[in-house]
């Protein structure tokens, strides 16, 4: 580590003005969980820190008529206390929670999450199913960008030279619509995910599939939407083949990609469970064979389908 | 250089630091409060657990100059003019103790839970102390420990 520069930016303006200043030279220190043990162990050269993780704007949650939207520098810990007893977003509150240790999920933050980029970064596949839209701020003005868009490699994000990210937003779920999230393994602390899937899940009127949105985590070099598993539930009723069927065409898809790895076999298998187990939990059994989506109303299935 | 000002067990200090200083570099070699402690240095292990405005963090995961107008407790910060905080003395009333490694991080995670949830289950004990780990005890008597603990402290409000 050779750091020759540290600043504790007041504010996002200071924050970006610091950017622009030293360039290469500076990096953006958040919550420090990642960055740290890099810098020490020399994978990031620079010799500025440019700390965010005091500046007030952002660390907020807020909820508006139609959006969500999450300062970068919000803790995990702040995201389970914000969501707590919201059902709907189980997925948001489950990745959270999974992440690391009381002390990790204090200090690290979503922001710094979605820049590191890791393949295995557990709140990316909840924020990929709800279509998340970054803000990211820079000397030369604001820009949005969707996080699908803003992922481009395993540890690369759209970042420009002097650019920092602001905000994380998403479209405010309503009555029928879910977001949930599996993870693979044992409920260990400290156990970096190997392998997540998140769905987004809208039930209609008719209980039928309105919209879905799937995501994994290390099933690629970054977290990825899955489209096929999504065209194969949308349109559909929600029974037991359907969902089967969708699961398998994403175990296909995962085999595809990952053809040639030794985790292949291992991992076109697991996906199929957790996929199934994230679909499971977006739908509540309501005891007479029907299903509605977790944490709104009964939905009550239509006489006679099954 | 740079100077920092922190408020750390009710003091308030000034302090001029390196800048690729970590926090738990600051509290043990700049401030000789040895109670906090190095195991890991990569965020596993919890032995360098502080309270930094009211939540646990790993002091090895935090850089000194971001604890710049923070207020910080470490274990030093827990006994006050009457002795022992409750925590503590539950931990030795309940034989929790080995090497004691790992017990400051223990006690300040007990702390924070504690102060969150003043009657946690086992289970929210355990995963309140999840990034604690401990190589001689087992757990089980810690986890005792923080129960003692939470009846001392109600006992005290009453
Ligand atoms: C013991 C341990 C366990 C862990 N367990 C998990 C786990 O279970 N799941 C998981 O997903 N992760 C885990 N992690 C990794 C880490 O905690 C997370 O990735 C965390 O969210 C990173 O956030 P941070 O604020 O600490 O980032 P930092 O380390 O501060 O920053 C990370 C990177 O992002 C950049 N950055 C941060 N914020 C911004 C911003 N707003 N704009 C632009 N660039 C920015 C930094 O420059 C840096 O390159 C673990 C880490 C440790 C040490
Ligand atoms: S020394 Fe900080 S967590 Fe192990
Ligand atoms: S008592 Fe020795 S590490 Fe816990």
């Amino acid at each position: 580590m050779d750091i020759k520069n540290v600043f504790q930016a007041k504010d996002v303006p200071e924050a970006i003005n610091l950017l622009d200043q030293y360039g290469e030279a500076a990096k953006v220190i958040a919550g420090g969980t990642d960055i740290i043990i890099a810098l020490r162990e020399n994978h990031v050269k620079v010799s500025v820190l440019v700390d965010i993780s005091s500046i007030k704007e952002l660390k907020e949650i807020k909820t508006s008529d139609d959006w969500v939207e999450m300062g970068a520098a919000v803790t995990f810990t702040e995201v389970m206390d914000y969501f707590k007893g919201h059902k709907e977003y189980s997925g948001l509150i489950e990745a959270a929670s999974l992440v690391g240790s009381p002390q990790i999920r204090n200090a690290a933050t979503i922001g710094g999450n979605i820049c590191n980029a890791s393949p295995a970064a557990d709140f990316v596949p909840p924020l990929l199913a709800l279509d998340a839209v970054l803000t990211v701020e820079g000397k030369e003005g604001k820009r949005e960008v969707r996080l699908e868009d803003f992922l481009l490699d395993k540890g690369r994000v759209d970042l420009n030279k002097g650019e920092l990210l602001t905000t994380i937003k998403f479209i405010r779920l309503r009555k029928g619509q879910t977001v949930t999230f599996s993870k693979l393994g044992l409920r260990k602390a400290l156990a970096i995910s190997r392998l997540s899937t998140a769905v987004y899940l809208e039930i209609d009127d008719d209980e039928k599939c309105a919209e879905v949105r799937v995501a994994s985590g290390s099933i690629g070099k970054h977290g990825l939407r899955e489209r096929v598993a999504e065209e194969s539930l949308k349109g559909k009723n929600l029974d037991k083949a359907a969902i089967d069927e969708a699961s398998k065409v994403l175990s296909n898809e995962v085999e595809k990609r990952l053809a040639g790895r030794s985790s292949c076999e291992f991992k076109k298998d697991a996906v199929e469970g957790i996929f199934l187990k994230a679909v499971e939990k977006a739908m509540v059994h309501n005891g007479d064979g029907s299903y509605c989506a977790m944490g709104t109303q009964y939905y009550p299935r239509a006489a006679g389908k099954e | 250089m740079k100077t920092i000002n922190v408020k750390i067990n009710g003091e308030n200090y000034t302090r001029e630091i390196n800048e690729d200083m970590r926090l738990l570099d600051f509290i043990r070699d700049e401030l000789k409060l040895y109670g906090t402690k190095e195991g890991c240095g990569e965020g596993e292990c919890g032995a360098c657990t502080v309270i930094m405005d009211g939540v646990t963090v790993n002091s090895c995961m935090v850089m000194a100059f971001q604890a710049n107008n923070k207020e910080i407790l470490t274990i030093e910060g827990m006994e006050d003019e009457k002795g022992l905080h409750p925590i503590q003395q539950a931990f030795l009333d309940e034989g929790a103790v080995q090497c004691g490694f790992c017990i400051p991080g223990m006690v300040l995670s007990a702390k924070a839970l504690l102060d969150k949830n003043p009657k946690p289950s086992r289970k929210e004990i355990k995963e309140g102390i999840s990034g604690n780990l401990c190589r001689c005890t087992g757990y089980n008597k810690i986890v005792d420990s923080i129960e003692k603990a939470s009846q001392y402290l109600e006992g005290e409000d009453q």
